[in-house]
């Protein structure tokens, strides 16, 4: 049960006001309904309550003044209903109307009129015997014996001497049926009024706040989101343009910080193009081939943390390239250097990428096999939704609880920062980062016939 | 005297300048090495600079300007040195005339190589690619740009080519239905003299090939010419 209400219980902000406005509509309309009921009670009473008072009174004084009830002249409505007995109509099974007892008791005296008792009760038609000589009444009784039951009677029965009774039974209207339809009807339309303008407002706060949501959900890159525009009330406007605001700021944050890297980059590259061309001055000559292959490795470090740092926005645009002409080149640079690199056939495949970027990423793949692996193989393997470009290699491979450390960032396998292995561990983290940011992933398994298989995974 | 090239090298940093002019010097060339753009105009004017070596990040007026001017008021032949790695630097620096560029820190050598290069072809009867970001040359459902020195096809897919396949491709692509034989295309493409076994050339035509060949083992664009050279067999069209 709590479930199901917890089911129902709407979960955004203008379901939750609907909701509560339409529960505060239906207490408010209940008190108000039952406000009304009593209202009309009380009218229907002095209505009623006043003429038959008044017949009674008329009654009472002509049964004291000998008078027949049935008169040659007047009113003729004023003697129907008037029974002269000796017993009160009202019976102890009838619904009491102390109320207009009273009332009847109080008019009664202020008239001067005698009475010993007054009583009164409602009673449903079937329970009210009418004197005889009412013939048209009968007559259509008897016609709609329904309408005569249902109907409602008023009877007041006044006691004048003991044992001698006048009773006055007269009808007592019936409750409008329409009466409930109309109040239900006031409520829905009141109901559809109130509920417009509250849907109306919360959708003009709402709207903007989704939009505002969507904006910072879809946050990427400074550039790549857009203003959201300030509309709705002034407290959304507020918040909206601080968004804006923020959203600014942090433009302005990432401009700086590649500004600062660039920066870095030429300060640290000019020195090293310095070294480089004095180390060609160099009379030996394979000191110099290390120097410069030296150089070489801290300028691909370099080029790694600025890419890293760079990648959120990456200047190069997506092209359709081709991937088997950008694996080979790989290839080629890397058997250009002597080492054992191969690439497998394959038909032509084409994948939308950053060729920079996707170059940098399979180099770095491609350097880890040939470094720790001695040796690496390139091919390509159709996998679903794109392509799968596979490096493997055939060295000793990594523990299998130690592969999802080896994409952190500076992670080797070696405990010792040693050089002798080359490489800073950025390599890896940079390869992963480069393949989310296409869309797509990179993996690391140990191959069941030995050594290690990286797979990079492109979106086709 | 006259024969040695005269290159002008402007670059704001000193400890490049003064040891790269020493080797270049050392290597056959005249060179005049200044510190800023200013300089380097005055230098343009006044001597006859047969190519010039530029640093793109320079305080003051910047290389990326310099190159314009050269580009506006001449033939000069540019070379650009740039510290970043970026993409559209690079293009940006093609786009503005340079005819080559080279990434800092660079091997001195594999500068030289480029200059020589240059140097031929500019030789080579006003051969020499000027503008090269207005040139294309459609040939065989290929999209050879200068500009962006890239190779498309005719869907769009950018072929990536290394420095060396490029130079050979343009080679070719400029001069098509003539026979290059492989000295002629190792002196175009890397301004040095073949030794006797040498297989760069035939390396790079294999490579070319499977890379723009429907059937890289039956080329019919790039072909072989018995008694050793290549030649494009293709009409080209220049865009």
């Amino acid at each position: 049960m709590v479930k199901l209400l917890e089911r129902l219980w709407p979960k955004n902000m203008s379901g939750q006001i609907a909701l509560l406005v339409g529960i505060a509509l239906l207490v408010a309309q209940g008190i108000n309904f039952g406000l009304l009921v009593r209202a009309r009670d009380r009218q229907e009473l002095i209505q009623v309550a006043a003429p038959a008072i008044a017949r009674l009174a008329d009654a009472i004084e002509r049964d004291a003044a000998g008078t027949p009830m049935i008169r040659e002249r007047g009113p003729w409505l004023l003697r129907r209903g008037v029974v002269v007995e000796g017993k009160s109509r009202v019976t102890g099974d009838m619904p009491r109307r102390e109320d207009i007892a009273e009332r009847a008791r109080v008019a009664l005296h202020d008239l001067r009129v005698p009475v010993l008792r007054v009583e009164a009760a409602q009673a449903a038609g079937s329970a009210v015997r009418l004197p005889g000589h009412d013939r048209i009444a009968q007559l259509r009784d008897t016609i709609d014996p329904e309408r005569r039951n249902n109907r409602p009677y008023l009877i007041v029965a006044a006691e004048v001497s003991p044992g001698r009774w006048v009773n006055l039974i007269t009808r007592l209207p019936s409750r409008d049926p329409r009466f409930l339809g109309w109040l239900f009807l006031q409520t829905m339309i009141l109901y559809f009024v109130v509920l417009a303008a509250v849907l109306w407002s919360v959708r003009r706060v709402a709207r903007p706040l989704r939009e505002l949501t969507g904006a910072v959900e879809g946050f990427r890159s400074a550039e790549s989101s857009t203003l959201v525009p300030e509309s709705g009330p002034s407290d959304v406007r507020r918040l909206v343009a601080a968004y804006n605001g923020m959203r600014t700021r942090i433009a302005g944050l990432l401009d700086e910080k590649d500004r600062m890297l660039g920066a870095i980059g030429h300060d640290l590259r000019t020195p090293l193009a310095s070294l480089r061309v004095r180390a060609e001055g160099m009379e030996d000559e394979a000191e110099r081939d290390r120097m410069a292959a030296t150089i070489e490795e801290m300028n691909r470090t370099l080029d790694d943390i600025l890419s890293l740092a760079r990648l959120g926005r990456p200047s190069e645009p997506e092209t359709r390239v081709d991937l088997s002409a950008l694996l080979d080149q790989v290839v080629d640079d890397f058997q250009a250097l002597g080492n054992t690199v191969s690439l497998a056939d394959m038909p032509r495949t084409t994948v939308t990428i950053r060729p920079t970027l996707i170059t940098r990423a399979v180099r770095n793949l491609v350097d880890n096999a040939v470094k720790y692996g001695g040796s690496a193989e390139v091919s390509v393997a159709k996998a679903e939704k794109g392509v799968a470009v596979l490096i493997d290699d055939n060295g000793p491979g990594i523990p299998e609880d130690k592969i999802e450390a080896m994409f952190e960032p500076f992670a080797r396998l070696e405990q010792s920062r040693s050089r002798e292995t080359g490489g800073t561990g950025l390599g890896l983290a940079l390869a992963k980062a480069i393949a989310l940011q296409h869309g797509g992933r990179l993996t690391l398994a140990n191959r069941p016939e030995g050594g290690l298989r990286a797979t990079l995974w492109l979106p086709g | 005297m006259s024969d040695r090239p005269h290159l002008l090298l402007v670059d704001d940093e000193r400890s490049i300048r003064e040891p790269l002019a020493a080797y270049l010097q050392k290597n056959g060339f005249r060179v005049t090495a200044v510190g800023d753009a200013a300089t380097a105009r005055l230098r343009l004017a006044g001597y006859a600079i047969d190519l010039v070596v530029l640093d793109i990040m320079m305080p003051g007026e910047d290389g990326l300007s310099l190159c314009r001017h050269i580009r506006e008021s001449g033939e000069i032949p540019v070379i650009l040195l740039t510290a970043r790695s970026e993409e559209t630097d690079r293009i940006v620096g093609l786009e503005m005339g340079a005819d080559d560029y080279v990434l800092k820190p660079f091997s001195p050598r594999e500068l030289i190589a480029r200059i020589k290069v240059i140097l031929r072809r500019a030789g080579n009867g006003g051969a020499r690619l000027r503008a090269p970001e207005s040139e294309s040359y459609a040939f065989a459902g290929w999209v050879l740009k200068a500009g962006e020195r890239t190779l498309v096809d005719s869907d769009g897919v950018s072929v990536p080519l290394s420095t060396g396949e490029y130079n050979l491709l343009l080679a070719l692509v400029s001069r098509p239905n003539q026979v290059l034989s492989r000295d002629q295309l190792l002196d175009i493409t890397q301004g040095r003299e073949a030794n006797p076994f040498d297989r760069a050339i035939d390396n790079q035509i294999s490579r070319l090939r499977r890379k723009v060949e429907p059937d890289h083992r039956n080329p019919n664009l790039i072909k072989t010419v018995w008694g050793g050279g290549y030649t494009l067999a293709a009409d080209v069209t220049r865009m």
